[in-house]
Order: structure tokens, then sequence, then C-alpha cells
């Protein structure tokens, strides 16, 4: 009778074991999360280059996170608040014990972009309707902090000639610190004039084909500042009935500051500030026919809050010596003086400029001012201006500028992206 | 005599252990009748593993959605179906489960184990099955699914939830869009069985 018993038992017992019973009886109401009655002691951020670039509102709304109880909800937005003013792919939360009872540590980690063995990319791609068109693309394939890169392209947009041809480098990204990296770059291009730029030209500055080969070092001095430094050798065939090549062997430094900070999402915008200033200096010392000395400054500011944003640049440069027409200064392209043509302002560029430009879009409408002089002499120095409108919606953009001057209007379209 | 009466009983015991262990293991889902309600289990199925339960140990909370079918005829017939919401978060310290049934009131069953947590929210999955016919072949399917809570912190998005508690359409769209690739996701089957054949086995 026992065993009869011994097997109602079991009945009952193992079916209880596999459902078991909840410990006290259902209640109602109160957070879902039950570890919403802890404490957060201690909030801290881990991964590279992560807490300097936090605005000073997020870092406050961190710190008053500790002390308050565990709102997964809140620190969800500010892992999110965190992601989107660090640019970084991933910040992944870890919530641990704290050995204080009741107490949870909260850790935001920076997630880092994953490296693509193998990319493909249209660097930049450009319709003008005084230029023609422009395009460059790139394949890359990354081996462990090695990027080696090959690429195309034909651009009659940003120097005094369209030049097309080859592209190749090398790129290490960690040179036994994360701070230095180094780069090789080689170029070969053929060029064509335009009829302006031949006329004005002396039969010596005209080239056929260039080749250009660049080692560069950049060092991370203090995170957002850098500075790179190396030497161009630049090869350039002239077209004179002789066949002669020149040399342009300059030493490059440029000096770059890059900060972002804040979200276009908060109240208070984000902000992007790039600053550069780059010397180029050729020298008999490197073999090189061209003896001259190029500097440059460039900075750029960008305020975007919500749907609006607004973008103000700045550029100047001069030249001493006697620099190959790459090397000049170029105003009336789709970055500077646009509703300009080059080629009416200046056909071989110059040897200082100094330009100014002002953009702002609403949703995906745009407008911008652009002001600004290049001159050789003195006496050449006339500030132009332009107005546009257009649409932009994240690297594309299609506009239409008008030169501010008396007589006919004659408006320059382009379009394009990642210029 | 005394001797085969014995080996007899335990004959009995045995076969009982042995076709419960074997009815536990043949099947996923396991039916079984209360009063006019259909009760059910599954004591294999484990939903709170993977990813849900990396993220339960991290203190954040997982929200599952539960979907069963019972079908009739040739397991064509939609009879009947229930979904409901559950949030599931796991305490640091006491390291034990606690889950909220999302209806109005709420329902919440804390200090729990893992299995315990799994089978509080099958438990809380019955169905009423008065008016179905106690002959008639019926079939279950219970599917579980994970949702990721970020996207705003509201368990399955924002505005199924209301003041009147959780849109049930809404929960049930869920089961008619196919899970996402990353989202966990189960499924179990069991059937036919009769509503008379469940409470004879009783």
């Amino acid at each position: 009778m026992y065993k009869l018993l011994l097997a109602g038992i079991f009945a009952v017992v193992l079916p209880a074991g596999c459902f078991p019973l909840p410990d006290e009886p259902p209640e109602e109401g109160g957070p879902t999360n039950v570890n919403a009655r802890f404490i957060v002691e201690k909030v801290s951020i881990s991964g590279p280059g992560s807490s300097p670039k936090l605005s000073e509102p997020l870092r406050t709304e961190l710190g008053q996170v500790a002390g308050q109880n565990f709102d997964q909800t809140l620190l969800d937005r500010l892992a999110e608040r965190i992601k989107n003013e660090l640019h970084v792919p991933d910040v992944s939360m870890h919530v641990t014990k704290s050995d204080t009872p009741d107490h949870v540590i909260v850790t935001f980690e920076i997630g880092t972009e994953r490296e693509k063995r193998f990319d493909l990319d249209l660097a930049r791609f450009l319709y003008h309707s005084k230029q023609g068109w422009s395009g460059q693309g790139h394949a890359t394939i990354n081996i462990n902090n090695n990027a080696f890169s090959f690429g195309m392209v034909s651009d009659g947009d940003q120097l005094a000639e369209r030049y097309a041809g080859i592209q190749a480098g090398y790129e290490r990204r960690h040179v036994g610190t994360d701070r230095l990296q180094l780069r090789f770059d080689f170029a070969s291009y053929h060029e064509q004039w335009n009829e302006a730029s031949l006329l004005l030209a002396a039969p010596d500055d005209i080239y056929r084909t260039r080749t250009s080969f660049s080692p560069m070092a950049t060092v991370l001095i203090l995170d957002p500042l850098e500075l790179s430094f190396g030497v161009d050798f630049a090869r350039y065939r002239l077209s004179l009935p002789v066949a002669k090549t020149e040399s342009s062997n300059a030493v490059v430094s440029t000096l770059r500051y890059h900060q972002r900070w804040g979200s276009a999402r908060s109240d208070r915008g984000e902000h992007d500030l790039r600053a550069s200033y780059t010397l180029r200096a050729g020298t008999h010392l490197l073999e090189g026919d061209a003896v001259f000395s190029r500097h440059q400054s460039q900075a750029r500011y960008r305020f975007r809050r919500g749907r609006q944003e607004l973008a103000v640049g700045f550029l100047a440069g001069t030249i001493s010596g006697q620099a190959p027409l790459f090397e000049r200064f170029v105003l009336g392209n789709a970055e500077t003086l646009r509703g300009w043509n080059k080629y009416d302002l200046d056909p071989l560029g110059a040897s200082h400029v100094a330009h100014g430009s002002i953009d702002y879009v609403y949703r995906s409408f745009l407008v911008f001012y652009d002001s600004g002089a290049a001159w050789d002499r003195p006496d050449q120095r006339e500030q132009k201006q332009s107005l546009g409108v257009g649409c932009k919606k994240g690297g594309f953009q299609l506009a239409v500028a008008f030169p501010v001057r008396a007589g006919a209007v004659n408006p320059v379209f382009y379009a394009g992206m990642n210029f | 005599m005394m001797r085969r009466r014995t080996i007899k009983t335990w004959w009995v015991i045995a076969a009982f252990i042995s076709g419960l262990a074997f009815a536990l293991a043949a099947e996923d889902l396991i039916l079984s009748t209360q009063d006019n309600r259909l009760e059910f289990a599954a004591p294999r199925l484990h939903f709170l593993v993977g990813k849900p339960l990396e993220r339960l140990r991290n203190a954040a909370e997982v929200s599952f959605a539960f979907h069963i079918t019972l079908f009739s005829g040739n397991q064509t017939h939609k009879l009947k179906e229930t979904a409901s919401r559950f949030v599931v978060s796991y305490d640091l310290f006491e390291e034990t489960f606690s889950v909220t049934k999302l209806v109005t009131p709420r329902r919440t069953a804390r200090h729990l184990t893992n299995i315990s947590a799994e089978a509080w929210c099958l438990r809380e999955m019955s169905m009423d099955v008065s008016g179905v016919g106690v002959k008639e072949p019926l079939w279950a399917r219970l599917e579980i699914r994970a949702e990721d809570t970020k996207d705003g912190g509201l368990p399955f998005g924002r505005g199924n939830i209301t003041d009147s508690g959780i849109s049930l359409t809404s929960l049930i769209d869920i089961f008619n869009r196919p899970p996402a690739v990353t989202q966990a996701h189960f499924n179990v089957e069991t059937g036919p069985v009769t509503l008379d054949e469940l409470r004879h086995s009783r």
C-alpha cells in the first residue's frame, strides 16, 4: 500500500518540480525591473578616447545618475547620447554588483568600429556646368592595421588644370603607438588645360603629365590636435617641343585640429570645428627645380540642431617664390565662390587667396553665400561674391549658384556627392 | 504469492513513471485541463537563455511576447488564440528572476528560478475552452519571442501600451510578422488531442 502512496507522491511531486509555484502570490503595480530598487553607486566610461570629448551637460547628467535608483530607460537614453556625441558605432552598458549592499556600478563601454577587410568607395563625384564631370574612387584592403588603397581620379574642379590618372597608397595606422601613423601616396596623372589657361600661361608653365610620391607621418600631439610632416616629390613633363621633365620637391607640414561636441538632437546642438595650417616648402635641398613656400590656413565650423545646419568656412593662403601651377590657389569651383567660373576669374590660379562662405540648411533646403578674392599682385585684388540655393541630403548636394555682379547673370549648376 | 504481488506493484509504478517521463520527453508542449481552462506546460522549452539571459544578467529587463493558438479539424481551423506579454528581470544580488505579466491590473511573481519563471509565464497563458467539443481533435502551438526594449525603453515599442493595458491586436500582429534574424524566438506544438483524453489522463 505504501508503494502505491509512493507512486501517488511521485505523480504529484514530479510535475510540481517541473512547474514550481512562485514563492509568493502574484502582486500588482511597481516597476517591472526588479533592479530598480538598487542605487547606482558609480557611473564610468571605458573604451578608447571616451570621456574627453563628452559635452559638459552630458557629463553633469552622468554624474547625477550616481546616488539615484537604477533606471534602465534613463541609462539607455544616456548610452544613446554618448553614442551620438562621440560618433561611435556602439555604446554598451554593463551593470555589476557593488561591494556595498543594494548598490550597483554602471559602466558604459565605447565600441570601436570593426575594420572592413575590403572597402570600395566613391570618394568624390561631381558635375559642374562649367567644368564638367569629376570623380574619384578607391578600393582599400585592410590587413592588420595596414591599409592598401588603389584609386582612379579625373578632376576638373579643384586645380587650374584637369588631372586624370591613378592613385595608390599605403597606410600604417599604428606605428608602435596609436599616436603615430605612416602613409605613402603615389599618383600619376595626365593633364588637360582649358583654352583660357593656355592663352595666359608661359610655355614652360604647362605640363602634360605629373607623378608624385609622398611619404608622410602623422603624430597625434594632443587629441584632437595632430601634426603631419613629410615630403612630396613631384615630377612633371613640360609641354615644350623638346621633352623636359622638372621636379618640385617640397617639405610638407600640416597642423590639424578637429573637435566635435554636443548632439544634433539635444537643445544645445552639435558643434564641429575643423582647422588646419599647411606649409609646403619647395627647396633645392631636395633637388627640386621649383623653390617656393606655400602657406594655407583653413577652418570650418559647423553647427547642427534638429533639422537646421549652419556652416561657416574660411580659407587664406599665400605663395612666395615660383611654384608650379598645381600648387596655386583656385577660386570659382564647387567649393569656393560657387557661381563663378574659375577660368573667368584666374585661369592659372593665384598666389594669394582669401575666401569665406556661409551655408545654411533647413531640412534639405540649402542657401549659401560665398565671398573671396584671389590675386598675384595687390592691385589685382578684387572681392567677388556669389549666392546660391539648392538641396543637400547627407553627402549629396544639388545647387544653382549665381555670381553677384552687374550685367548678365550666368548661373552655375552643380550636383554631386562628397565634395 | 506475496513475492508475485510485490513485483506487480513495482511494475505499475515503473510503468507510470516511465510513461510520465516518456510523455515529458516526447512532447515539448504539454496540455492539461482545469475545469473549463486549458493549461500549458513546456518543461523542455527554455527561453531564458542566450542573448536574453545575457541582457537579464546585465540588469536589463527583457520582454517576451507569448502567443498560443488552438487549432481544430485538420489543424487548419484556428479555434482560439491568446497572447500576452511578460517582462522578466534578474535580481543582481538575490540572483533570482522576477516576472510581470503586462495586463491590467499587473501580475508579478518574484524570487523565481529560471525554470519556475518560465513555468509561471506558461501557467498564465491558460485558455478558456468552454464550448469546445470534448471529442474534437485539437492542436496547440506556442510561440515565444523576446523583444528588445532598447527602443524607447518601452516593451514592444511605443503605442502598444495604453491606459487600458496592451493592445491585443498589436500583440497578435507581432506574430503575423516573421521574427527578426537577431530576435530570440521559440515555437513548440502538440496534438492531436481531445479534451476528453486530457480529462481522463489526469
